[in-house]
Formats: structure tokens, C-alpha cells, sequence
């Protein structure tokens, strides 16, 4: 696969505070890849240095083979989608659509065809004279991305496109992107701050903090083998136990957390630090005679909570320590709060994280 | 909310602005009117009824050339003032410079300058340099007070101007003047219009500017009617504030029609 669009070593200073601190990503033609993080990790200024709309301090941008990193936001072959949508008010969704089409000086009846196939396409049809200001959240929402996509950029950019969209719309209007996305072959960079849409739709998650990319990864590895603590307690849910290496061998690296003995079967890079358990990995039973001796616990479930079909625990260890177990819905009928409780889980299943 | 009529304070309220528009629209009641009477002088209530005044009003050449010559002055100030006036308001606005709150604080407060005082100092200024003659001088002196009034108008409107949308064009491939031209201007346009018919009403309307610096030959409207009111009050003076009220009144009809048109559409 070829490489659409390349940052290298980006960064963007504002006075004596960092946006950006140096970020490198590569986007393979037909990708789609989320920048994903906490608002002020630099994301959102990271998309629109490569719209062009910021100018980095330091590094270059590269689309296409080309290097972009002082070509004036016009010249740029990017679409991007506004998280306010950013329709012109005083034009038709049509005539919205066809802008960047006019720019580019496409003959009329050749606009005419590409407004219409890309209104059929995001399910428009017959609200092509109406004006942003008639159209629902929704409506307005695949106009924007209608005026992105017609122009056919080398790379698509979102910038929190579905932020502004009612939570059961939300969900549909991104699975239809991805389809969207897939059958054109779009190169998409992806702003978001909600792991969900980020995690379900991209073929890889950046995952950013204080202006860095911390891990760059498929959405299942980011989530199972989390590069940092940050991305441990960023993405879903995690027990993060700080542990001290006590010895290695060739069954992996044994840890000490207060007292607990934690086997992991990644060592890290052979030095303390933070084991990573997620919640759903960790199997829950009354208690027993001890059988091993470590990544096993006892505690007391000291509460619960319940959304249906999927429950959580929280148990009590070692005084004043909490692990979060997750289970099925029907995890607090059998072990109610109050109740003794063995914990164990799988040495597969620790990460250890060293950042 | 809605206060009902039959409440009491809905009544006083009805009252009070039934009042205000007696106050404002009494005056030119009485010169429509009074215009109609078949007196050498004019008179409230008028006595009798005759078009003759109102006849005499068109038929007098200075008259028709007075309006001609405002609407020529008017229509000039008008566009040169949008035109310095948007392009300053849009640096103001979105390039700020050193100085620009200055400017832009002195541009927003009262007029503290008596027209009187700027007409002499002007007519002054333009007998020492000969930069101008004639009409031009009075085009000139009602465009510098006619930029803060177009000022006044874009500068709000353009800081409610949402800055994405030029980003938007731009990054749909409009440069920098496409995206002023055909985003910009489009969504700016009711306050550039406000500005424009406000620059054009108050040149149209201004009399001491065009006493000092009007050429002799090419009298504005107000000029000609005041110098007549100098030579006697007679009703087809009355009748050509009448037609310029009727005027007026088509003029804000067609706006309202066009305005109502285009947000309907």
C-alpha cells in the first residue's frame, strides 16, 4: 500500500506552550486512521496543520509524494468536515456541495452529475434546493461530508464530524461513513475524542497526549496490548497495579504489588512497572483452597453496578486496594455486595507497562 | 411571552406605542396633507383641495434637479463609502494591526464634530488646495462622514461572522479573494446593504456640508428647498417632502419584497 499523506516530526508552538510536540504518522492510500485522545492532546491542531489552516513550528507535512508544508490551505487536495458543519448558509445543500467543483472549474452539467450521484450516495435526494438552515443535524451532516468527498481528496479530514449528532444517530451515521469510506477507497485522518467511534470505524488509532502520539496501532492491540499507562486508563477500562520486578524466567517476569504476586508473561523492557488487567479478564468464584501462587487474590465485593447486559464489580483486596471485575449481567445475583470472593487471571492477560 | 390586550398592563403598553407612532408619524401626516390646500401659504387643517401643488412641485425644473443631483451624490457616497468602509471594517475585524481598537473605538463612538464645523473647516481646506471642484468637493466631505456609519454597521456584523466558513472555502479550493467574494460578502450582505442605505440617506438628507461645498450650479435637494423656505413658505414645498415620502415609502416596499423573496426562497 501506498503512503497518501506522511507527517514528520510536526510540531506547533504557541508562545511558550506545546500543541504539538512532535508527531510522525503515516497514512496509507485508502486507510482510515483516528487521532484519538483528551481535548488539548494536540489532535485537533494536528488536523488542521495538514488542512493547512496552521503552520508548524517544526517538521513537514507530505501528500501524495508531495511536500505540503507551506502550500496555502487552497492549493491543498484535502476535504475536510467541520465539527460545526460549516455549510454556507446563503447556498442550497446543492449548491454547497458543488463549491469546490466551481472552484476547480468543472464544466456545469459535470457538476450537475457529481452533485447528484454524491446526494443519492448520502441519501439526499430531492432536499438538493433546500438550504442548511432547513435541514436536520443530520441532513446537514452528510452535506458536509457530500462537499468534502465530491472534490475526490487525496485524504479526507474529520474533525469530530459526528460530535453534534444525537447518540442513536451517532451510532448509524458512522457505521454508513465506514461503508462509505471503504467503497470510495478514501484515505480519511479522523479527529475524535470518543474511543467507541474511534475504536469501531478506523483501521488504526493514534492514540495522543501533551502533543505526542503515545501508540499507533490497530484498535484491537491499542486496547489489548496498551502501550502506556495513559492508554491503559484512556481506552476502556483497566486495573493498573504498580509492580516491582522480583525475577524473570522462562515462564515470564514475577512482580511484587504489595504483597500480590503478579506473573505476566511480557516482561516489559526488565524493569518495574504498571500491570494492566482488564475487567473482563478476570475470572470471578467463591472462594477455594489457594492453588497458585500468584496472579491470584481474595477480596470482598464492596459494590456493584448494573447496565443490563453486562455488570461490574468492585472487590476489595488486600485492605484498601479495588480490582473492577466485569461480567455478565447476572455477576451481582451471585455474588451480591458483602460477599467473599476469589479472583485469577490469566499471565497472557497481564501487560506490563513501563511508561 | 405574549401580554394580552385585556390586561392591563397589555393596554398601557398598546397605549404608550400607538402614542410614539402618533409622535412620529403626525408631522408627515400634516405635510401630506396641508400640501393638498388651495391656499397661496400653507395651512393645518388645509382649506379646500388641489393637486396643483403637488403638480407644481414636479413641473419646477430646480426641484427635479436638486433630487437628481442627491441621488447622483447620494449614490456615489454610497458605493465609494461601502467599498472603504467593508475593507476597513474587514481589517479591523480580522487583521487587527497596532492601533486597530483605537480606530475602531473612535469610529463606534457618537460623532463628537458639528457638521457645521467640519463644512467650514472643508470649504477652507479646499479653496487652500485645489484637490477637487465643484460636486466632487461636496462627494468627498459626505464620504468622510459617511465611512463610520458603514463602519458602525460591518464591524458587529463581521464579528458574528463565523471564521470556519471561510476556512471551508478555502480548503474547497477558493483563494483568498474567491472566498471573500462568494462567501464572505454573501453572508456579510445585510449589514454591507444597512451600511450602504445609511451612507446614502445621510448624504441624501445633509445640508450644511452641501451649503458650504455644493457647487452653485448643482444644488442638492435640501439646499434648493431651503433656500425656496427662504423665499417663502408655499405648499409645493410641502409637496415635494410629500413625494419624497412616497417615495420613501415605495422604496421600503420594494426592500422589504426583495428582502422577503430571498429569505423565503
Amino acid at each position: 500500500m501506498s503512503i497518501e499523506l506522511e507527517l514528520r516530526d510536526v510540531a506547533r508552538n504557541y508562545g511558550s506552550a506545546v500543541a504539538v510536540a512532535g508527531v510522525s504518522l503515516q497514512v496509507s492510500k485508502g486507510e482510515l486512521v483516528a487521532l484519538l485522545g483528551p481535548s488539548g492532546c494536540g489532535k485537533t491542531t494536528t488536523l488542521r496543520i495538514v488542512a493547512g489552516f496552521v503552520k508548524p513550528t517544526r517538521g513537514s507535512v507530505h501528500l501524495s509524494g508531495r511536500e505540503i508544508t507551506n502550500l496555502s490551505p487552497h492549493k491543498r487536495d484535502t476535504g475536510m468536515v467541520f465539527q460545526s458543519y460549516a455549510l454556507f448558509p446563503h447556498l442550497s445543500a446543492a449548491e454547497n456541495i458543488a463549491f469546490g467543483l466551481k472552484r476547480r472549474g468543472v464544466s456545469r452539467t459535470e457538476i450537475g452529475d457529481r452533485v447528484e450521484r454524491m446526494l443519492a450516495l448520502l441519501k439526499l435526494e430531492g432536499l438538493g434546493a433546500r438550504r442548511p438552515s432547513e435541514l436536520s443535524g443530520g441532513q446537514q451532516q452528510r452535506v458536509a461530508v457530500g462537499r468534502a468527498l465530491v472534490i475526490n481528496p487525496a485524504v479526507v479530514l474529520l474533525d469530530e464530524p459526528f460530535s453534534n449528532l444525537d447518540a442513536q444517530l451517532r451510532e448509524g451515521t458512522r457505521i454508513e461513513l465506514r461503508r462509505i469510506q471503504q467503497e470510495l477507497g478514501l484515505t480519511v485522518l479522523f479527529v475524535t475524542h470518543d474511543q467507541a467511534e474511534a475504536m469501531s470505524i478506523s483501521d488504526r488509532v493514534a492514540i495522543m497526549n501533551h502533543g505526542r502520539i503515545e501508540q499507533l496501532d490497530s484498535p484491537r492491540n491499542v486496547y489489548t496490548r496498551p502501550a502506556t499507562r495513559f492508554i491503559a486508563s484512556f481506552v476502556g477500562k483497566a486495573n493498573i497495579l504498580e509492580g516491582r520486578l522480583v525475577s524473570r524466567s522462562s515462564q515470564g517476569a514475577l512482580y511484587d504489588c504489595e504483597g500480590l504476586r503478579l506473573l505476566a508473561r511480557e516482561s516489559g523492557d526488565g524493569s518495574d512497572g504498571a500491570l494492566v488487567l482488564r475487567p473482563e479478564l478476570i475470572r470471578i468464584q467463591r472462594p477455594g483452597p489457594p492453588l497458585a501462587a500468584f496472579n491470584m487474590v481474595t477480596g470482598v465485593v464492596s459494590g456493584v453496578s448494573y447496565s443490563g447486559p453486562v455488570a461490574q464489580l468492585e472487590v476489595s483486596i488486600l485492605g484498601d486496594r479495588r480490582l473492577n471485575v466485569e461480567g455478565s449481567g447476572a455477576l451481582p445475583l451471585d455474588f451480591p455486595p458483602g460477599s467473599h470472593v476469589a479472583l485469577d487471571w490469566k499471565a497472557d492477560d497481564l501487560v506490563v507497562c513501563t511508561r | 411571552m405574549i401580554i394580552s390586550l385585556r390586561h392591563p398592563f397589555g393596554l398601557m403598553l398598546t397605549a404608550v406605542c400607538a402614542l410614539v407612532f402618533v409622535y412620529l408619524l403626525l408631522p408627515l401626516v400634516v405635510i401630506v396633507v396641508s400640501a393638498f390646500g388651495d391656499t397661496g401659504y400653507l395651512a393645518f387643517p388645509p382649506k379646500g383641495l388641489t393637486f396643483k401643488w403637488y403638480q407644481a412641485a414636479l413641473a419646477n425644473p430646480r426641484f427635479i434637479d436638486g433630487f437628481l443631483v442627491s441621488v447622483r451624490v447620494g449614490a456615489v457616497v454610497a458605493s465609494i463609502s461601502v467599498l472603504v468602509g467593508v475593507a476597513a471594517a474587514y481589517a479591523i475585524v480580522r487583521r487587527p494591526f497596532m492601533g486597530s481598537s483605537l480606530l475602531e473605538a473612535l469610529f463606534l463612538s457618537p460623532l463628537l464634530l458639528p457638521t457645521l464645523v467640519l463644512a467650514v473647516a472643508l470649504s477652507i481646506f479646499f479653496s487652500a488646495h485645489n484637490i477637487a471642484s465643484g460636486t466632487n468637493r461636496l462627494i468627498l466631505a459626505h464620504i468622510a462622514i459617511c465611512i463610520p456609519y458603514v463602519l458602525r454597521v460591518t464591524i458587529p456584523v463581521l464579528r458574528r461572522f463565523d471564521v470556519t466558513l471561510e476556512e471551508a472555502a478555502m480548503n474547497l479550493g477558493a483563494s483568498p479573494s474567491a472566498t471573500f467574494f462568494f462567501v464572505t460578502l454573501p453572508v456579510i450582505q445585510p449589514g454591507v446593504i444597512a451600511g450602504a442605505t445609511l451612507a446614502f440617506i445621510m448624504s441624501f438628507d445633509e445640508i450644511d456640508l452641501a451649503i458650504f461645498l455644493a457647487s452653485p450650479r448643482e444644488s442638492t435637494l435640501p439646499v434648493t428647498i431651503y433656500s425656496a423656505v427662504q423665499l417663502g413658505f408655499e405648499p409645493s414645498l410641502a409637496a415635494v417632502s410629500a413625494w419624497l415620502i412616497l417615495l420613501t415609502v415605495c422604496a421600503m416596499a420594494l426592500f422589504q419584497f426583495l428582502i422577503g423573496r430571498r429569505t423565503n426562497s
